[in-house]
């Protein structure tokens, strides 16, 4: 059925077809209506789920982490500030290898105090042990929304599924939601490993000595690894069922293209508009969206940018001190290997100023015009 | 202990750092060094009730429906809830914690839903302890004598009660009137205690119908002979007619005598005998003024009863007291009064009333004085040798007088002057007796005072207070009202002015119950223990697994209702 809908309530209806067990929330904009719709399929009795109230996002990760222990599908929603909060949490939600799925709306961080969208709040917790997608639209968030906890309950590990503030959490967008018997074939009930439970008391979490403590965080790095494969396949089985396919990356006009864009979230769909005009003008301009970021998919990123002369990294984030943080990471996907396209690094958008089709024309143009990055990082739009 | 295991490399090992067997050879209760301890304590309702009811039982029971087996604890205790339903000052709820949010639990009202519920009374008789043909007299059928006589009876002793006036019932009878009482209520509930086979014999006077002498045929006597000649005002004029004594005035007009008073009636007292003369003065067509020397919060009345009253139209004039009732030709015309002032407390704790000098006034037509100053027993029939200290018998805590095998009660031996505190005196003599017969001594009971309990009841004596109760669990509920006949109605005649409770507020009023003290299975504790070491016992209570419980009090902190102690280890008491 198709809806006209924000992608918050993209989230809410994701979160009811997966069948959430336990939802652990606290309020903060721009994720509100998530948990507030979320709160009245429970009460309506269209999700048969418990809904926790908590008194901060530190107690939503917790009561969430401890829903998981317990072997329900639990799940929470967050943003900024909130996500920060919850830091300390992520590792113990990782650690314990619990299939968590969150959403996070992008949020600049204060200060300045700001409520538009921003990557560098979830960027920040880049280490914490958590697959990170980000979406481009409203349909792709309910959909990563389902494969999110698919994905999670096979390599044990939880998943932040990233939205832009406003640009999609406010939106509305035609999204086509599926019917709830096709949802269930595709994502069958989870099925814990391990359970706290009070029949069969074990200890969770405990102290681990050096001994064992490095063979845990190599266990982990192996399924963030595997997680890879699994969210290519999990994303076809996906395109089988319900006709939208999905990847680690994907690939926009790439043939043949010498100058590829490298985006992610909302920025993409400006970024289509942008080549679709140069390709009729000729220019050999390409596009590839980065879906996952951590685990970071290596090979498709070599692969997809073998051919290219140059890259345009188009960063809405910044990690003071060093700059684009894909920028960065795409340049270390490419070390080593055997093609070296120029990357240029463009920071832009920060604080959710709007990234408007002719800011992408300026990027391109940039590039274009330059047979050298010149700078470590390309500011573009900034008032100086 | 379990055996170390050795992982020789990560694929032995689990997902996450977990133990691979069961925790429970971890005994963490080794660690404890204090003890939750499941023990209720005492409701403010319950310490404060002179009946000795276990009210907050009741309330518990009604909030889940058993509305008999509610009933049934309160008849464990008093064989008159349905006139302590209606009259009683309910003490209860001046204490009751929920005051404080919301207004008191409507004690009085949940009482007599229970005593009106439509169900035929089973009343519960405990084990006999009676020795084989065990004979008891009661003289008196207040509530006091029946009390006794109850509680006696349901051990399966013998009882007779003599009774010097023509019905039973005592003060419940002649001192109370129908728009508070309903003769149909007291009969039934007279009627059961006799249909456990207590004798009931009226019009016997004890001195005049039978003698002292008759008495030795019983094993015991129980004298309950109650506070029936009111105090005397001692002013000139008193003698005069259209002077009619409080308790004689009530007497007439509650045996159904025609009672002349009128136009103009002046009520002197502010107890709830000035009260009941005051409202029944009204109902007789009456013009009615009270007097009183102190103030509005020094009456010793029922402040419902004073409510109710000034409702109806009764005037209340305060700092006021008569010095000469103004007669002609030996008729009562008028009222010399003077003001008063309050002055320093007195041994009563009240602010003592003085005449203010030169400030006399006169009332002017005055038809009926009413003295109504409170009461005194009148023990002229007692034989020699039984001891009194003023107009009061005196007996220890146990109700023994100085005469063996004698022992009394009720208002003419403790002088509290209410049916409650009468019914808990009434029982304390019954257990007595029931020792005494056996031979047993007669120690262990507490300062009259304090209340007695016919049925064991295994509580902590300690008082929950409102700051005990943890307050996050409540919010504030108004109280529920019970409804009443209107004024304009109600005043013509002596039909009843409350009427009661329907389900719906009983429930309401049993839900708002904190149930201070005592466990109800809230399960607050059972959610809140990290350690999963407070275990359900058939949903009728919970225990603790000590070899888990690490003392870290978050039961005993939760607990809404100050259900749980904590124990220091070795020196915690069952």
């Amino acid at each position: 059925m198709e809806k006209v809908i924000m992608g918050n309530h993209a989230v809410s209806y994701g979160i009811q077809l997966a069948r959430a067990q336990v939802i652990a929330a606290y309020p903060i904009t721009p994720q509100t209506q998530i948990v507030e719709m979320l709160s009245e399929f429970c009460a309506d009795g269209l999700l048969d789920a418990k809904f926790i109230k908590v008194e901060s996002e530190h107690s939503a990760m917790a009561a969430t982490v401890g829903a998981s222990f317990a072997g329900a599908r639990a799940c929470t929603a967050t943003s900024s500030h909130g996500l920060a909060l919850m830091h300390e949490v992520l590792h113990w939600a990782a650690g314990s290898r619990l299939p968590i799925v969150m959403a996070n709306v992008n949020r600049a961080m204060g200060p300045g105090w700001s409520v538009w969208t921003e990557q560098t709040d979830s960027l920040a917790q880049r280490d914490t042990g958590w697959l990170q997608f980000y979406c481009e639209t409203n349909q792709e968030v309910l959909d990563t929304v389902i494969q999110a906890f698919k994905i999670a309950e096979t390599i044990f590990l939880p998943i932040m599924v990233v939205l832009d503030a406003f640009v999609l959490s406010h939106t509305q967008e035609p999204v086509d939601i599926p019917d709830q018997a096709t949802v269930d074939s595709f994502l069958p009930p989870y099925e814990a490993k391990f359970r706290l439970q009070p029949g069969d008391p074990r200890a969770f979490g405990g102290l681990l000595a050096p001994d064992h403590y490095m063979e845990m965080r190599y266990k982990m790095q192996r399924a963030m690894e595997e997680a890879v494969a699994v969210t290519s396949q999990v994303g076809a089985e996906f395109g089988k069922v319900f006709g939208r396919s999905y990847d680690v990356v994907e690939k926009y006009r790439m043939d043949d293209a010498e100058i590829v864009l490298v985006t992610c979230s909302s920025i993409t769909s400006t970024s289509r508009v942008v080549v679709d005009e140069l390709r009729t003008k000729g220019e050999k301009v390409g596009l590839l969206k980065m879906r996952l970021f951590r685990p970071f998919p290596f090979a498709a990123v070599q692969e997809a940018l073998a051919g290219a002369k140059k890259v345009a990294v188009v960063d809405r984030n910044i990690s003071f001190g060093h700059g684009g943080i894909f920028a960065a990471e795409i340049k270390s996907a490419l070390y080593g290997g055997a093609h070296h396209p120029l990357i240029f690094p463009f920071i832009i958008g920060l604080g959710g100023r709007d990234v408007t089709p002719q800011s992408i024309r300026n990027i391109v143009s940039y590039t274009q015009e330059h047979d050298k990055p010149g700078e470590d990082i390309i500011w573009m739009e900034v008032k100086r | 202990m379990s055996e170390k295991i050795v992982f020789k490399t990560e694929a032995d090992m689990p997902l996450l750092p977990m133990s691979l067997d069961t925790t429970l050879y971890n005994k963490t209760g080794s660690w404890r060094y204090v003890r939750p301890i499941y023990r209720d304590k005492t409701p403010p309702c319950n310490q404060a009730c002179p009946a000795g009811e276990d009210i907050v039982a009741y309330l518990r029971l009604v909030d889940k429906g058993e509305y008999e087996q509610a009933r049934q604890r309160i008849l464990e205790e008093n064989p008159f809830p349905g006139v302590c339903g209606r009259v009683c000052g309910h003490p209860c709820e001046s204490e009751c914690n929920r005051a404080q949010l919301g207004g008191a639990i409507a004690i009085h009202a949940m009482e007599r839903f229970l005593a009106d519920l439509p169900l035929e009374r089973k009343l519960l008789t405990p084990e006999p302890t009676a020795p084989a043909g065990a004979k008891v007299a009661v003289i008196g059928s207040g509530p006091a004598g029946l009390s006794c006589a109850y509680q006696l009876a349901r051990r399966g002793y013998h009882v007779t009660v003599f009774e010097a006036l023509p019905v039973a019932g005592g003060m419940m009878r002649v001192g109370i009137p129908s728009y508070r009482l309903p003769r149909e209520v007291l009969d039934a509930e007279i009627a059961a205690i006799a249909a456990l086979g207590v004798e009931i014999r009226t019009g016997m006077r004890l001195g005049e119908n039978f003698s002292w002498e008759h008495l030795n045929a019983y094993g015991a006597v129980f004298l309950a002979v109650g506070q029936h000649r009111s105090r005397k005002l001692n002013v000139p004029g008193e003698d005069a007619q259209g002077v009619l004594p409080g308790l004689d005035f009530l007497r007439q007009v509650n045996l159904g005598q025609k009672v002349k008073v009128g136009p103009q009636v002046a009520v002197i007292g502010g107890g709830n005998t000035a009260m009941d003369a005051a409202r029944s003065a009204l109902r007789l067509g009456a013009d009615v003024t009270v007097l009183y020397r102190r103030s509005r919060k020094e009456m010793p009345a029922i402040s419902e009863e004073i409510e109710e009253a000034e409702q109806e139209g009764v005037r209340l004039e305060y700092l006021s007291a008569p010095v000469e009732i103004l007669t002609a030709r030996k008729k009562v015309t008028g009222l010399r009064c003077v003001r008063m002032r309050l002055g320093e407390p007195d041994e009563s704790g009240r602010r003592r009333p003085e005449p203010i000098a030169g400030s006399e006034y006169t009332i002017e037509d005055v038809d009926t004085v009413i003295p109504a100053l409170g009461q005194e027993a009148d023990l002229s029939f007692l034989d020699k040798g039984v001891r009194t200290r003023g107009d009061m018998i005196v007996t220890n805590e146990a109700g023994t007088t100085s005469r063996q095998a004698l022992f009394a009660g009720g208002d003419a031996a403790t002088g509290f002057g209410t049916v409650a505190h009468a019914i808990g005196s009434g029982k304390r003599a019954a257990l007595a007796i029931d020792k005494f017969l056996r031979g047993e001594a007669l120690d262990d009971f507490p300062p009259l005072t304090e209340h007695v309990h016919a049925a064991p009841r295994d509580v902590d004596p300690t008082v929950v207070h409102f700051e005990d109760l943890n307050l996050a669990y409540f919010t504030e509920e108004e109280r529920t009202p019970q409804p009443q006949r209107a004024v304009s109605e109600r005043i013509k005649d002596f039909g009843e002015v409350n009427l009661g409770f329907a389900e719906k507020d009983a429930l309401c009023e049993a839900e708002r119950c904190f149930s201070c003290g005592t466990c109800n299975q809230c399960d607050t504790c059972w959610l809140y223990c990290p350690d999963v070491c407070i275990l359900r016992v058939d949903h009728e209570g919970y225990e603790v697994n000590y070899d888990y419980c690490k003392g870290c009090g978050v039961c005993v902190e939760e607990c809404p209702r100050d259900a749980i102690s904590m124990e220091e280890e070795l020196k915690w008491r069952k």
